[in-house]
Protein backbone atom coordinates (compact mmCIF):
# COMPACT_ATOMS: atom_id res chain seq x y z
CA UNK A 1 0.00 0.00 0.00
CA UNK A 2 1.21 3.53 -0.88
CA UNK A 3 2.69 4.77 2.55
CA UNK A 4 1.08 8.34 1.54
CA UNK A 5 -2.49 7.10 1.61
CA UNK A 6 -2.00 4.60 5.03
CA UNK A 7 -0.75 8.15 6.56
CA UNK A 8 -3.85 10.09 5.40
CA UNK A 9 -5.91 7.31 6.16
CA UNK A 10 -4.59 7.40 9.86
CA UNK A 11 -4.99 11.42 9.96
CA UNK A 12 -8.93 11.03 8.71
CA UNK A 13 -9.56 7.76 11.02
CA UNK A 14 -8.28 10.19 14.22
CA UNK A 15 -10.35 13.31 13.09
CA UNK A 16 -13.38 11.21 12.91
CA UNK A 17 -12.67 9.46 16.19
CA UNK A 18 -12.02 13.29 18.03
CA UNK A 19 -15.49 14.50 16.18
CA UNK A 20 -17.40 11.04 17.73
CA UNK A 21 -15.63 11.95 21.17
CA UNK A 22 -16.28 15.50 21.53
CA UNK A 23 -19.96 14.75 20.87
CA UNK A 24 -19.99 11.83 23.11
CA UNK A 25 -18.23 13.51 25.76
CA UNK A 26 -20.16 16.98 25.67
CA UNK A 27 -23.22 15.34 25.10
CA UNK A 28 -22.50 12.98 28.13
CA UNK A 29 -23.65 14.10 32.11
CA UNK A 30 -19.84 14.41 33.29
CA UNK A 31 -18.51 16.73 30.98
CA UNK A 32 -17.62 19.18 33.95
CA UNK A 33 -15.31 15.90 35.09
CA UNK A 34 -13.90 15.33 31.91
CA UNK A 35 -13.37 19.24 30.88
CA UNK A 36 -9.75 18.19 30.20
CA UNK A 37 -10.49 14.96 27.81
CA UNK A 38 -12.75 17.80 26.42
CA UNK A 39 -10.37 20.44 26.17
CA UNK A 40 -7.43 18.05 24.33
CA UNK A 41 -9.41 16.24 22.24
CA UNK A 42 -10.69 19.81 21.12
CA UNK A 43 -7.20 21.08 20.58
CA UNK A 44 -6.25 17.57 19.20
CA UNK A 45 -9.27 18.58 15.76
CA UNK A 46 -8.48 21.70 15.71
CA UNK A 47 -5.04 21.12 14.89
CA UNK A 48 -5.76 18.69 12.80
CA UNK A 49 -7.91 20.66 10.77
CA UNK A 50 -5.19 23.84 10.52
CA UNK A 51 -2.79 21.33 9.31
CA UNK A 52 -4.95 19.41 6.63
CA UNK A 53 -5.88 23.23 5.47
CA UNK A 54 -2.36 24.63 5.70
CA UNK A 55 -1.56 21.24 3.57
CA UNK A 56 -3.90 21.84 0.79
CA UNK A 57 -3.50 25.38 0.86
CA UNK A 58 0.55 25.64 0.76
CA UNK A 59 1.71 21.78 0.07
CA UNK A 60 4.07 19.64 2.40
CA UNK A 61 7.37 21.32 1.42
CA UNK A 62 5.67 24.97 1.76
CA UNK A 63 7.28 27.10 4.75
CA UNK A 64 3.87 27.88 6.12
CA UNK A 65 2.92 24.03 6.94
CA UNK A 66 6.05 23.58 8.21
CA UNK A 67 5.53 26.51 10.26
CA UNK A 68 2.35 26.02 11.63
CA UNK A 69 2.84 22.09 12.00
CA UNK A 70 5.86 22.87 14.81
CA UNK A 71 3.89 25.49 16.42
CA UNK A 72 0.24 23.66 16.57
CA UNK A 73 2.81 20.70 17.96
CA UNK A 74 3.61 23.29 20.75
CA UNK A 75 0.40 24.22 21.38
CA UNK A 76 -0.47 20.56 21.71
CA UNK A 77 2.27 19.75 24.14
CA UNK A 78 1.06 22.81 26.14
CA UNK A 79 -2.92 21.63 26.12
CA UNK A 80 -1.57 18.12 27.13
CA UNK A 81 0.34 19.78 30.28
CA UNK A 82 -2.79 21.17 31.31
CA UNK A 83 -4.61 17.85 30.39
CA UNK A 84 -2.01 15.97 32.67
CA UNK A 85 -2.85 18.87 35.59
CA UNK A 86 -6.44 18.55 35.61
CA UNK A 87 -5.98 14.51 35.92
CA UNK A 88 -3.40 15.11 38.74
CA UNK A 89 -6.75 17.25 40.35
CA UNK A 90 -9.44 14.11 39.74
CA UNK A 91 -6.62 11.74 41.22
CA UNK A 92 -6.36 13.76 44.36
CA UNK A 93 -10.11 15.00 44.71
CA UNK A 94 -10.21 13.16 48.30
CA UNK A 95 -6.87 14.04 49.21
CA UNK A 96 -6.49 17.53 49.82
CA UNK A 97 -3.12 17.75 51.46
CA UNK A 98 -1.51 15.77 48.43
CA UNK A 99 -3.19 17.84 46.19
CA UNK A 100 -1.04 21.16 47.91
CA UNK A 101 1.88 19.35 47.42
CA UNK A 102 1.12 17.88 44.16
CA UNK A 103 -0.07 21.68 43.21
CA UNK A 104 3.41 23.02 44.43
CA UNK A 105 5.07 20.98 42.61
CA UNK A 106 3.44 21.42 39.04
CA UNK A 107 4.16 24.90 39.48
CA UNK A 108 7.24 23.72 39.86
CA UNK A 109 8.27 21.57 37.06
CA UNK A 110 6.28 24.24 34.68
CA UNK A 111 8.74 27.00 35.85
CA UNK A 112 11.46 24.74 35.16
CA UNK A 113 10.27 23.71 31.97
CA UNK A 114 9.91 27.59 30.65
CA UNK A 115 12.78 28.84 32.26
CA UNK A 116 15.41 25.88 30.28
CA UNK A 117 13.30 26.36 27.08
CA UNK A 118 13.86 30.23 27.41
CA UNK A 119 17.63 29.70 27.62
CA UNK A 120 17.27 27.33 24.92
CA UNK A 121 15.74 30.24 23.30
CA UNK A 122 17.73 32.25 23.88
CA UNK A 123 21.17 30.28 23.14
CA UNK A 124 19.68 29.31 19.76
CA UNK A 125 17.67 32.42 18.32
CA UNK A 126 19.69 32.73 15.57
CA UNK A 127 18.26 29.20 14.14
CA UNK A 128 14.99 29.13 15.69
CA UNK A 129 12.89 27.22 13.08
CA UNK A 130 15.80 24.73 11.95
CA UNK A 131 14.41 21.57 12.03
CA UNK A 132 16.98 20.08 14.65
CA UNK A 133 16.59 22.82 17.07
CA UNK A 134 12.40 22.21 16.71
CA UNK A 135 12.79 18.33 16.85
CA UNK A 136 14.82 18.42 20.43
CA UNK A 137 12.61 20.81 21.93
CA UNK A 138 9.27 19.22 20.86
CA UNK A 139 11.10 15.64 22.33
CA UNK A 140 12.01 17.61 25.46
CA UNK A 141 8.50 18.95 25.83
CA UNK A 142 6.96 15.34 24.84
CA UNK A 143 9.19 13.74 27.52
CA UNK A 144 8.23 16.08 30.10
CA UNK A 145 4.98 14.99 29.81
CA UNK A 146 5.38 11.43 29.87
CA UNK A 147 7.27 11.30 32.96
CA UNK A 148 4.82 13.86 34.77
CA UNK A 149 2.20 11.06 33.40
CA UNK A 150 4.10 8.73 34.74
CA UNK A 151 4.37 10.08 37.93
CA UNK A 152 0.61 10.61 38.18
CA UNK A 153 0.23 6.88 37.62
CA UNK A 154 2.59 5.84 40.35
CA UNK A 155 0.27 8.32 42.56
CA UNK A 156 -2.78 6.79 41.33
CA UNK A 157 -1.56 3.37 42.26
CA UNK A 158 -0.01 5.06 45.68
CA UNK A 159 -3.45 6.04 46.80
CA UNK A 160 -5.23 2.77 45.45
CA UNK A 161 -7.56 4.98 43.36
CA UNK A 162 -10.79 3.67 42.87
CA UNK A 163 -11.32 5.41 39.12
CA UNK A 164 -10.95 2.91 36.90
CA UNK A 165 -11.89 5.61 34.34
CA UNK A 166 -8.54 7.67 34.81
CA UNK A 167 -6.49 4.88 35.33
CA UNK A 168 -7.45 3.73 31.57
CA UNK A 169 -7.51 7.91 30.76
CA UNK A 170 -3.88 8.16 32.27
CA UNK A 171 -2.88 4.51 30.13
CA UNK A 172 -4.18 6.28 27.19
CA UNK A 173 -1.69 9.64 27.82
CA UNK A 174 1.16 7.37 28.49
CA UNK A 175 0.87 5.80 24.74
CA UNK A 176 0.52 9.21 22.97
CA UNK A 177 3.67 10.77 24.88
CA UNK A 178 6.06 7.89 25.00
CA UNK A 179 5.95 6.73 20.88
CA UNK A 180 6.63 10.49 20.19
CA UNK A 181 8.98 11.05 22.41
CA UNK A 182 10.95 7.67 21.47
CA UNK A 183 10.55 8.73 17.36
CA UNK A 184 11.81 12.51 17.61
CA UNK A 185 14.32 10.73 19.92
CA UNK A 186 15.11 8.83 17.15
CA UNK A 187 14.95 11.55 14.30
CA UNK A 188 17.33 13.78 16.42
CA UNK A 189 20.02 10.23 17.22
CA UNK A 190 19.84 9.67 13.17
CA UNK A 191 20.20 13.35 12.58
CA UNK A 192 17.10 13.19 10.03
CA UNK A 193 17.82 10.04 8.41
CA UNK A 194 14.87 9.50 5.65
CA UNK A 195 14.35 6.48 7.49
CA UNK A 196 13.57 7.79 10.99
CA UNK A 197 11.47 10.62 9.44
CA UNK A 198 8.86 8.37 7.96
CA UNK A 199 9.17 6.46 11.10
CA UNK A 200 8.09 9.62 12.72
CA UNK A 201 5.46 10.57 10.55
CA UNK A 202 3.48 7.26 10.99
CA UNK A 203 3.94 6.70 14.72
CA UNK A 204 2.75 10.10 15.63
CA UNK A 205 -0.94 9.57 14.29
CA UNK A 206 -0.45 5.69 15.15
CA UNK A 207 -0.02 6.66 18.74
CA UNK A 208 -3.14 9.54 18.30
CA UNK A 209 -5.07 6.56 17.15
CA UNK A 210 -4.20 3.93 20.56
CA UNK A 211 -5.14 7.35 22.58
CA UNK A 212 -8.31 7.76 20.76
CA UNK A 213 -9.38 4.25 21.02
CA UNK A 214 -8.16 3.44 24.72
CA UNK A 215 -10.02 6.78 25.82
CA UNK A 216 -12.98 5.91 24.05
CA UNK A 217 -13.16 2.26 25.70
CA UNK A 218 -12.63 3.88 28.67
CA UNK A 219 -15.63 6.95 28.34
CA UNK A 220 -17.73 4.81 26.88
CA UNK A 221 -17.23 1.09 29.19
CA UNK A 222 -15.64 1.90 32.14
CA UNK A 223 -17.40 3.64 35.27
CA UNK A 224 -15.88 6.60 36.23
CA UNK A 225 -15.80 6.85 40.16
CA UNK A 226 -18.99 8.36 41.14
CA UNK A 227 -20.65 5.48 40.04
CA UNK A 228 -18.23 3.14 41.91
CA UNK A 229 -18.63 5.72 45.19
CA UNK A 230 -22.53 5.82 44.42
CA UNK A 231 -22.69 1.61 44.13
CA UNK A 232 -20.48 1.36 47.41
CA UNK A 233 -22.64 4.08 49.07
CA UNK A 234 -25.73 2.37 48.03
CA UNK A 235 -24.49 -1.27 49.59
CA UNK A 236 -23.22 0.01 52.73
CA UNK A 237 -26.91 1.39 53.08
CA UNK A 238 -28.43 -1.86 52.62
CA UNK A 239 -25.78 -3.56 54.81
CA UNK A 240 -26.69 -0.56 57.79
CA UNK A 241 -30.67 -1.28 57.18
CA UNK A 242 -29.80 -5.15 57.20
CA UNK A 243 -28.16 -4.85 60.43
CA UNK A 244 -30.79 -2.45 61.90
CA UNK A 245 -33.38 -4.94 61.01
CA UNK B 1 22.97 12.76 21.85
CA UNK B 2 23.73 10.86 25.37
CA UNK B 3 20.03 12.66 26.62
CA UNK B 4 18.33 11.78 23.40
CA UNK B 5 19.66 8.34 23.41
CA UNK B 6 18.40 8.20 26.89
CA UNK B 7 14.77 9.38 26.20
CA UNK B 8 14.79 7.01 23.33
CA UNK B 9 15.66 3.67 25.96
CA UNK B 10 13.16 5.46 28.33
CA UNK B 11 10.28 6.00 25.89
CA UNK B 12 10.48 3.57 24.17
CA UNK B 13 10.10 0.88 27.84
CA UNK B 14 7.49 3.26 28.74
CA UNK B 15 5.37 2.83 25.38
CA UNK B 16 5.61 -1.09 26.21
CA UNK B 17 4.84 -0.11 29.99
CA UNK B 18 1.67 1.35 29.32
CA UNK B 19 0.63 -0.87 26.24
CA UNK B 20 0.89 -3.34 29.13
CA UNK B 21 -0.77 -1.69 31.98
CA UNK B 22 -3.90 -0.86 29.37
CA UNK B 23 -4.12 -4.38 27.98
CA UNK B 24 -4.06 -5.26 31.53
CA UNK B 25 -7.05 -2.92 32.51
CA UNK B 26 -8.92 -4.47 29.80
CA UNK B 27 -8.39 -8.30 31.36
CA UNK B 28 -9.87 -6.57 34.50
CA UNK B 29 -12.97 -6.20 33.26
CA UNK B 30 -15.58 -8.45 35.73
CA UNK B 31 -18.44 -10.74 33.86
CA UNK B 32 -21.59 -11.30 35.95
CA UNK B 33 -20.83 -15.01 36.26
CA UNK B 34 -18.32 -17.66 34.60
CA UNK B 35 -19.11 -17.88 30.95
CA UNK B 36 -15.78 -19.22 30.12
CA UNK B 37 -16.17 -22.90 31.86
CA UNK B 38 -19.06 -24.04 29.45
CA UNK B 39 -16.82 -22.77 26.15
CA UNK B 40 -13.81 -24.45 27.49
CA UNK B 41 -16.11 -27.59 27.97
CA UNK B 42 -17.52 -27.64 25.02
CA UNK B 43 -14.17 -26.84 22.65
CA UNK B 44 -12.14 -29.32 25.32
CA UNK B 45 -9.92 -25.79 25.78
CA UNK B 46 -6.46 -26.65 27.63
CA UNK B 47 -5.70 -23.14 29.34
CA UNK B 48 -7.88 -23.71 32.97
CA UNK B 49 -5.94 -27.11 32.97
CA UNK B 50 -2.47 -25.64 32.58
CA UNK B 51 -2.92 -22.56 34.66
CA UNK B 52 -4.08 -24.60 37.28
CA UNK B 53 -0.92 -27.32 37.37
CA UNK B 54 1.13 -23.95 37.17
CA UNK B 55 -0.67 -21.92 40.25
CA UNK B 56 -1.41 -24.67 42.13
CA UNK B 57 2.05 -27.61 41.72
CA UNK B 58 4.37 -25.17 39.50
CA UNK B 59 4.70 -27.85 37.86
CA UNK B 60 6.77 -27.32 34.28
CA UNK B 61 5.26 -28.62 31.46
CA UNK B 62 7.61 -29.07 28.54
CA UNK B 63 7.79 -26.14 26.45
CA UNK B 64 6.88 -27.52 23.18
CA UNK B 65 3.64 -28.82 24.15
CA UNK B 66 2.92 -25.21 26.44
CA UNK B 67 3.16 -23.61 23.22
CA UNK B 68 1.12 -26.12 21.38
CA UNK B 69 -1.51 -25.75 23.84
CA UNK B 70 -1.86 -21.94 23.72
CA UNK B 71 -1.44 -21.77 20.51
CA UNK B 72 -4.33 -24.16 19.70
CA UNK B 73 -6.63 -22.77 22.11
CA UNK B 74 -5.84 -19.01 20.95
CA UNK B 75 -6.60 -20.43 17.30
CA UNK B 76 -10.10 -21.89 18.63
CA UNK B 77 -10.57 -19.17 20.56
CA UNK B 78 -10.32 -16.35 17.89
CA UNK B 79 -12.28 -18.25 15.04
CA UNK B 80 -14.84 -18.37 18.27
CA UNK B 81 -14.61 -14.69 18.46
CA UNK B 82 -15.26 -13.88 14.82
CA UNK B 83 -18.03 -16.40 13.99
CA UNK B 84 -20.13 -17.31 16.98
CA UNK B 85 -22.75 -15.44 18.19
CA UNK B 86 -21.48 -12.26 16.38
CA UNK B 87 -23.69 -10.74 13.91
CA UNK B 88 -21.03 -7.99 12.40
CA UNK B 89 -18.14 -11.69 12.30
CA UNK B 90 -15.69 -9.21 12.88
CA UNK B 91 -13.48 -8.15 16.30
CA UNK B 92 -14.43 -5.12 18.37
CA UNK B 93 -11.56 -2.77 19.27
CA UNK B 94 -10.60 -4.60 22.81
CA UNK B 95 -10.12 -8.01 21.27
CA UNK B 96 -8.06 -7.07 18.38
CA UNK B 97 -5.85 -5.35 21.11
CA UNK B 98 -5.92 -8.50 23.53
CA UNK B 99 -4.82 -10.47 20.32
CA UNK B 100 -2.25 -8.41 19.68
CA UNK B 101 -0.90 -8.61 23.46
CA UNK B 102 -1.23 -12.25 22.96
CA UNK B 103 1.10 -12.44 20.66
CA UNK B 104 3.42 -9.77 22.13
CA UNK B 105 3.08 -12.34 25.11
CA UNK B 106 3.76 -15.33 23.12
CA UNK B 107 7.17 -13.91 21.49
CA UNK B 108 8.15 -12.99 25.01
CA UNK B 109 7.60 -16.03 26.20
CA UNK B 110 10.41 -17.54 23.81
CA UNK B 111 12.72 -14.85 24.97
CA UNK B 112 11.94 -15.79 28.19
CA UNK B 113 12.25 -19.16 27.69
CA UNK B 114 15.68 -18.49 26.32
CA UNK B 115 16.59 -16.18 28.90
CA UNK B 116 14.88 -18.45 31.40
CA UNK B 117 13.14 -15.54 33.56
CA UNK B 118 9.98 -15.14 34.72
CA UNK B 119 8.34 -17.94 32.52
CA UNK B 120 5.68 -18.60 34.27
CA UNK B 121 4.35 -15.08 34.38
CA UNK B 122 3.91 -15.07 30.90
CA UNK B 123 2.03 -18.40 30.61
CA UNK B 124 -0.44 -17.28 33.56
CA UNK B 125 -1.03 -13.86 31.36
CA UNK B 126 -1.54 -15.42 27.95
CA UNK B 127 -4.29 -17.91 30.34
CA UNK B 128 -5.55 -14.51 31.22
CA UNK B 129 -6.02 -13.54 27.85
CA UNK B 130 -7.49 -16.82 26.46
CA UNK B 131 -10.09 -17.21 29.95
CA UNK B 132 -10.92 -13.37 28.43
CA UNK B 133 -11.81 -14.73 25.15
CA UNK B 134 -13.73 -17.62 26.55
CA UNK B 135 -15.77 -15.29 28.98
CA UNK B 136 -16.70 -13.46 25.81
CA UNK B 137 -17.58 -15.92 23.66
CA UNK B 138 -19.46 -17.54 26.26
CA UNK B 139 -21.40 -14.38 27.08
CA UNK B 140 -22.28 -13.48 23.58
CA UNK B 141 -23.29 -17.24 23.19
CA UNK B 142 -25.59 -16.72 26.25
CA UNK B 143 -27.35 -13.67 25.19
CA UNK B 144 -28.20 -15.07 21.93
CA UNK B 145 -29.58 -17.84 22.94
CA UNK B 146 -31.80 -16.42 25.38
CA UNK B 147 -31.51 -12.59 23.69
CA UNK B 148 -35.60 -12.61 22.84
CA UNK B 149 -36.71 -15.77 23.51
CA UNK B 150 -39.16 -16.61 26.97
CA UNK B 151 -38.78 -20.07 28.41
CA UNK B 152 -41.74 -21.83 26.44
CA UNK B 153 -40.35 -20.43 22.97
CA UNK B 154 -37.14 -21.77 23.55
CA UNK B 155 -38.83 -24.70 24.60
CA UNK B 156 -40.76 -24.44 21.38
CA UNK B 157 -37.92 -24.33 19.20
CA UNK B 158 -35.90 -27.10 20.28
Amino acid sequence: MDSGIASYGLQYGCILIEAALIIYVARSSHRGRRGGVLLYLSCLLATALARHYALCMYGLASWQYYNLYWTTDFLLVISAFILVCLFFRRGCLHEEKMWRFVRLLLVFIFVLVAGISGLSFSHNFSHLFTFFFVVEFNQNLYFTCLVLNTLLYLLLQQIDSADDQLGLLVCGVGIQFAGPAATLALVHLTTGEGFAQSLAYFTMPLCTLGMLLVWAYAIVRVPGREVVTRSRATVLAEVTAVLNV
Amino acid sequence: MILAALILILSTAMFFFYFQVTCQKVLRRQFDREYFQSIVNANRLEFPSLRKSLEEFGTPVDYPRLRMMLKCDFLALTYLLKNAANVNQRYSNEERLLILYFRWQFLSLAVRRLLKVGEKKAVLRLTSVLQYFANVVGQRVNTVRFGNLTAADYLLNL
